[in-house]
């Protein structure tokens, strides 16, 4: 049983050391394929790929912290809101319809009621995200167990995330796909527990999301 | 002397623990006891070029209040309640793709000034959970019947409409069964919208439709222009 003395010693140890990541290496590939550049009204959306046979979808969590993290800072753009997008240019960015390549995108930007919405967006560029974040594998083991007399747990476990995701960058004003961007992270967490189970939690999925946001506000950006 | 002291912080551990306990306890049950939904009635406007007819719409008090129930063998009672989101989906879905659209007390009480009357209905719905598929998806699917009546009251034509929604339980955090089986029943609403819009138009009664009503140089004020 833990003395009553030590307990908020090991509670505040226990809150602070989630905070203490595990390791995780990134890489960020680019590939250009036009000239890009935004003006000051123009703005992007960031869509997650919703197929309908797929069973890999882009977690909602990725999107929107691309998309804010790509609003924050002194060098942030405009990004629209996913639901506000696709509910404004209903039904033409749902599941069944969506564009799957540039070759359908002007099906739909050269109606006249759809052109309209686009530039009451100032939409400029459309970032398309596949991809997710995976268990790749875990090891360990860890029993807790509960009594009158207190609780407790002891053991060991490992696991390591695997985030891989691709962006597809469309500019709508030519209707042509401008580049890709790749954003991979590896990571590995741990959790030991002496009682107390202290977990070191890799940020992997965080970590991916930075990166990719970061290098699609400079791939928008900057014209070259 | 020294027992009091020795059991006074005892006792609320053990409260603790045991309020810890009824509390797993009431978890594990309550992870195990299906979910109870209702889509919610937050549906979008299509954006398409308006078809210029007025459009009547009657919705059956048996889909106004249509909940579909299910029991699992190990994982309970699910219920999703779909009836609440069918007059905000149909008055949408109807005033985006036309002029104008109303509600109708029956395709033969329609009036003078609608050219035609939609009486949907929902003829089945299925849905899976991840422990079925070994996914991480909530899927549901929904088959609705479509009856256009014409400005008569006769029936013009019908077809089936199956929709599909999946929602990533993931997304969800923990207890995600409640709010991912919501997003995938209303995902499956909007997918039942994006479908109606894009195919209504191609459906072969419909288009005869059209083509008649859309060449008539005005709607007969009569009601009484197709026998």
């Amino acid at each position: 049983m833990i003395p009553s003395a030590r307990l908020p010693a090991l509670v505040f140890a226990a809150l602070l050391l989630p905070l203490l990541g595990g390791c995780v290496t990134a890489t960020v590939q680019e590939v250009r394929e036009a000239d890009t550049g935004m003006e000051s009204h123009e703005s992007v959306v960031v869509l997650g790929r919703r197929t309908l046979p797929s069973n890999r979808e882009t977690e909602f969590g990725f999107v929107s912290c691309v998309s804010k993290n790509m609003r924050g800072g002194g060098d942030g753009i405009q990004v629209i809101d996913e639901q506000r997008f696709r509910d404004a240019m209903f039904p033409w960015f749902e599941p069944r319809t969506a564009p799957a390549n540039t070759s359908d995108l002007p099906e739909i930007i050269n109606q006249p009621e759809l052109a309209a919405r686009l530039e009451e967006l100032g939409l400029r560029y459309l970032v398309w995200i596949e991809g997710d974040t995976d268990r790749t594998d875990a090891g360990g083991s860890l029993t807790c167990s509960v009594t009158t007399a207190g609780a407790g747990c002891f053991g060991f476990l490992t696991w390591e995330n695997d985030s891989s995701y691709e962006a597809s960058v469309w500019d709508i004003r030519t209707g042509n796909s401008v580049g890709r961007i790749s954003s991979d992270a590896v990571g590995t967490s741990y959790m030991p527990a002496v009682v107390v189970p202290l977990p070191f939690i890799a940020r992997v999925r965080s970590s991916a999301c930075n990166s990719m946001a970061d290098q699609l506000k400079r791939f928008l950006t900057t014209e070259s | 002397m020294l027992e009091p002291a020795l059991t006074t912080p005892i006792l609320p551990a053990r409260r603790a623990a045991s309020r810890l306990l009824s509390a797993f306890t009431l978890a594990l049950v309550v992870g195990c006891g299906g979910a109870s939904v209702s889509v919610p009635p937050v549906l979008p406007v299509p954006l398409v070029e308006k078809i210029p007819l007025t459009m009547g719409y009657h919705l059956s008090d048996e889909l106004l209040g249509y909940v579909h129930e299910e029991s699992l063998e190990d994982s309970g009672d699910w219920t999703i309640a779909f009836g609440s989101a069918q007059t905000t989906m149909f008055d949408n879905l109807l005033n985006g793709m036309f002029e104008a659209a109303v509600p109708v007390a029956g395709p033969e009480a329609a009036g003078p000034d609608v050219d035609g009357v939609l009486v949907p209905n929902i003829e089945e719905v299925q849905f899976s959970t991840p422990e079925q598929t070994r996914s991480d998806y909530f899927e549901v699917w929904v088959r609705y019947r479509m009856r256009l009546h014409g400005r008569d009251g006769a029936l013009v034509g019908e077809w089936p409409l199956t929709a599909y929604g999946k929602a990533n339980a993931r997304n969800y955090g923990m207890n995600s069964r409640e709010p991912a089986l919501q997003a995938a029943a209303l995902a499956a609403m909007r997918d039942a919208m994006a479908f109606f819009t894009v195919q209504f138009r191609t459906v072969p009664p419909v288009q005869t439709w059209l083509q008649a009503e859309l060449a008539a140089p005005a709607a007969a004020p009569t009601g009484g222009a197709s026998p």
